[in-house]
């Protein structure tokens, strides 16, 4: 454990390194407000009393990221984030239920940039885990396969395809259930995207692509050899009108997201991002079974631990 | 007529009493036919009063209409038995005897969940008529092993685990009082969601609630996007609730009275209709199944002009089920112009919903809206739909007798359903079929492309 945590600080540095590098400032994560992202997958927020008014604590900072990089370009925090997941959840050896996502935004980039920055930042981390970190990951018997970029690229219907020539069929429209998730994953040995998923699949804000309409200009990056999913990224929609069209698939009146559709009125230029989990990295970094070893003091949905 | 006398009089006439409105309701409905069947379950399916006996009755129960509407209902339509009956032929194959009508089977699949009959309990909701004889309304729905809903708003109004009023149960002892009482086999829940509860995230509560995991693991668990009511098809919920209740909810509902600033006893209170277009409901759904795969998704739609646009969607999109509330549903509570002037009377949703089925759609829809026995649920089957969902009668038969009275109602219309059933020659729902009912009106018959009677 101790080896796993030096490790998983080292991963931190490494990501700094490289973020800094590339211009990025890093800010402090915001870690309440008024309303966080829905776009959680059958988890619930938590929420708390913030003096009278109920307050949530991020799920994901998506909101506030979208905006500071309105002001300050390129930026990036690490993000604590808690999801109340499904109790189906606690097997999955992927699920926490409080986490630590590395957020980077970055303005006036597309879909592609962030997809290009996502690789970079996979592929750099990687070689410094194989160069800096060689005895310690010898020591935990994990051998890490190169990640050369580019990755792979699989559209989201390509994915289906392929999951079906396994006999794994998943109609179109639906998110990849986790266990074929892991499947699909155990296929290869290098990292891989899946891009252009269809609309209703993803959050509000993964901008719709306006030349195919119902395709969404975002990705998911999956590490290899069964760890699933790395990262999730898109470009955002930032058009207001779009944006209160979008917010009804979730049900929910858009007037409870009043500050941020505020600032979306007034104007904020395009951005994209992605957020790629802390723990994950160290999974698949360390090769370990389950993610609820990359961190101290770990939180699975049901399970009271300390 | 002196001064004050004329006064009076405006007065009297001014004032919708209780008992005016007690009485008004049941001249128009079909209340003692319910709290018969209710009381005396099968034993109420023979015209006997207190003074007849069998063999010895002279008239048999009222068979005009007390109040007729203003637009046609299911009561314009009669079942038309055959002399010639291949199908019953079959079924006396199969059972080597005669077959009776007790031999018809009633099970039905209903959005994902089977049920002992086609019939489902309707979303009720906040109201107190309602969310009061809960308790009773869950036990003999599942003692009866029918789906039921769980309406809007019962957990932002009454709490979702601790009770905002004393004497009132919250949404999860709701909901448990149906699910502790499932026999494993029949039945499920079906758990709406308003733009208010999904506020406070009720779905998600729902779904990752340790309690409720092992009926979601069973699959005993929908969730109903609820896109309209029958009586008020475009409007949102309205209802009244007390100050210190108003005060709670400021911030969530639109209350045209500012219950800090304003005193009185009780408030209205509105909820938003919801924005829909054929994208956001799509993607809506999707997002649903994305995020709740283990639960049944369910539509619920008002009497809209667009019902045949929604079901394209709902079978492209793979819902579990589609339930339509015509005009004459959901009247509790409901401005008196909407009632009025509203909205797809319940027939004119059936003849949507047959020709769903004529484009090859193969959702299940059930229909719901001042449907009350078991000739409505049989000739609504034979035009197409799954099932037949019923509301006020079970509110009236918990009244009577509780959970008791709900079984016995369901028992007397099960075999109601059974008669008329057997009556056409046939021994399973499914093989209801158009050639099964015909039209007292020339109009609807021509409509639904069924015969009239009398031509």
């Amino acid at each position: 454990m101790q080896r796993v945590l030096r490790i998983q600080a080292a991963l931190g540095s490494a990501i700094r390194e490289y973020l800094n590098g590339e211009g990025f400032t890093e800010l402090l994560p915001p870690i309440i407000g008024p309303v966080t992202d829905p776009g959680i997958r059958g988890a619930k927020q938590a929420t708390i009393d913030f003096y009278g008014r109920e307050y949530k604590v991020m799920s994901s900072a998506i909101l506030y990221k979208q905006m500071m990089a309105a002001s300050l370009g390129r930026i990036y925090f690490f993000s604590p984030n808690v999801r109340l997941e499904p109790l189906e959840t606690a097997a999955t050896g992927r699920h926490l239920v409080e986490f630590v996502q590395v957020d980077v935004e970055e303005s006036g980039a597309t879909c592609e940039d962030a997809m290009r920055r996502a690789e970079s930042l996979v592929a750099s981390v990687s070689r410094y885990a194989k160069d800096r970190l060689g005895s310690e990951l010898a020591a935990l018997g994990r051998t890490l396969n190169g990640a050369a970029p580019p990755f792979r690229r699989l559209s989201y219907g390509a994915t289906l395809e392929i999951l079906k020539g396994h006999g794994r069929d998943i109609p179109y429209g639906v998110e990849i259930p986790w266990a074929h998730e892991e499947f699909l994953s155990s296929l290869f040995a290098e990292p891989f995207f899946i891009h252009d998923y269809p609309r209703g699949s993803r959050g509000f804000y993964d901008r719709e692509d306006p030349s195919r309409p119902g395709i969404l200009k975002d990705f998911d990056l999956l590490y290899p050899e069964g760890y699933g999913e790395a990262s999730s990224g898109a470009e955002r929609e930032y058009e207001y009108a779009k944006v209160i069209a979008r917010l009804r698939e979730t049900g929910e009146n858009p007037a409870k997201y009043e500050w941020y559709l505020d600032m979306l009125r007034e104007g904020i230029p395009a951005s994209a991002g992605f957020g790629i989990g802390v723990e994950r990295l160290t999974r698949y970094i360390c090769g370990l079974k389950s993610v609820w070893e990359a961190r101290p003091y770990p939180k699975v949905a049901g399970v009271f631990s300390p | 007529m002196s001064e004050p006398l004329t006064k009076l009089s405006f007065k009297v006439a001014s004032v919708r009493s209780a008992a005016a409105a007690g009485r008004t309701f049941l001249e128009s409905y079909p209340v003692e036919e319910i709290v018969q069947k209710a009381k005396l379950g099968k034993d109420a399916l023979y015209p006997f009063s207190d003074l007849d006996e069998y063999g010895r009755a002279l008239l048999g129960a009222d068979i005009s209409q007390r109040q007729p509407t203003r637009f046609s209902t299911l009561d314009q339509l009669v079942l038309l038995p055959p002399v010639f009956t291949p199908r019953r032929l079959e079924k006396m194959t199969e059972l080597q005897r005669e077959p009776l009508y007790s031999d018809v089977v009633l099970e039905a699949a209903i959005g994902g969940f089977r049920s002992r009959l086609p019939v489902t309990m309707a979303s009720m909701g906040s109201t107190e008529v309602a969310h009061a004889a809960s308790a009773q309304l869950g036990k003999g729905a599942a003692e009866a092993g029918i789906p039921m809903g769980l309406g809007e708003n019962i957990a932002t109004v009454w709490g979702y685990a601790k009770r905002t009023k004393a004497s009132m149960p919250t949404f999860k002892q709701r909901l448990f009082a149906y699910l502790d009482a499932l026999d494993g086999t029949y039945g499920g829940v079906v758990v709406q969601q308003s733009v208010e509860d999904a506020y406070d995230e009720l779905w998600n509560k729902v779904y990752t609630d340790p309690d409720i995991e092992p009926h979601v693991r069973k699959g005993h668990v929908a969730f109903e996007v609820k896109l309209g009511q029958g009586a008020k098809p475009g409007l949102g919920g309205e209802t009244k609730v007390s100050r210190d209740q108003a005060k709670s909810l400021k911030g969530k509902y639109y209350f045209p009275e500012d219950p800090e600033a304003v005193a009185r006893d009780r408030y209205e209170r509105h909820s938003a209709p919801g924005t829909y277009t054929e994208e956001i409901l799509r993607a809506q759904l999707r997002s649903l199944r994305n995020n709740f795969p283990r639960a049944k998704i369910w539509v619920k739609s008002g009497p809209f002009r667009d019902l045949l646009a929604l079901f394209r969607v709902a079978a492209q999109e793979r819902i579990d089920a589609v339930l339509v509330d015509g005009k004459e549903g959901g009247t509790g509570m409901s401005p008196v112009i909407a009632l009025k002037d509203l909205g797809l009377p319940t027939l004119a949703c059936l003849k949507r919903i047959y020709d769903a089925r004529v484009e090859g759609h193969l959702t299940p829809y059930v229909l719901s809206g001042r449907l009350h026995d078991g000739g409505h649920v049989v000739k609504a089957l034979a035009l197409g739909a799954t099932a037949c969902s019923l509301g006020r009668p079970f509110i009236v038969a918990s009244g009577v007798a509780g959970a008791k009275g709900i079984t016995n109602y369901l028992e007397a219309t099960e075999i109601e359903m059974r008669m008329l059933i057997s009556s056409v020659g046939k021994y399973t729902t499914r093989d209801l079929s158009l050639e099964d009912v015909g039209s007292l009106d020339r109009h609807v018959a021509d409509a639904l492309n069924i015969p009239y009677v009398y031509a």
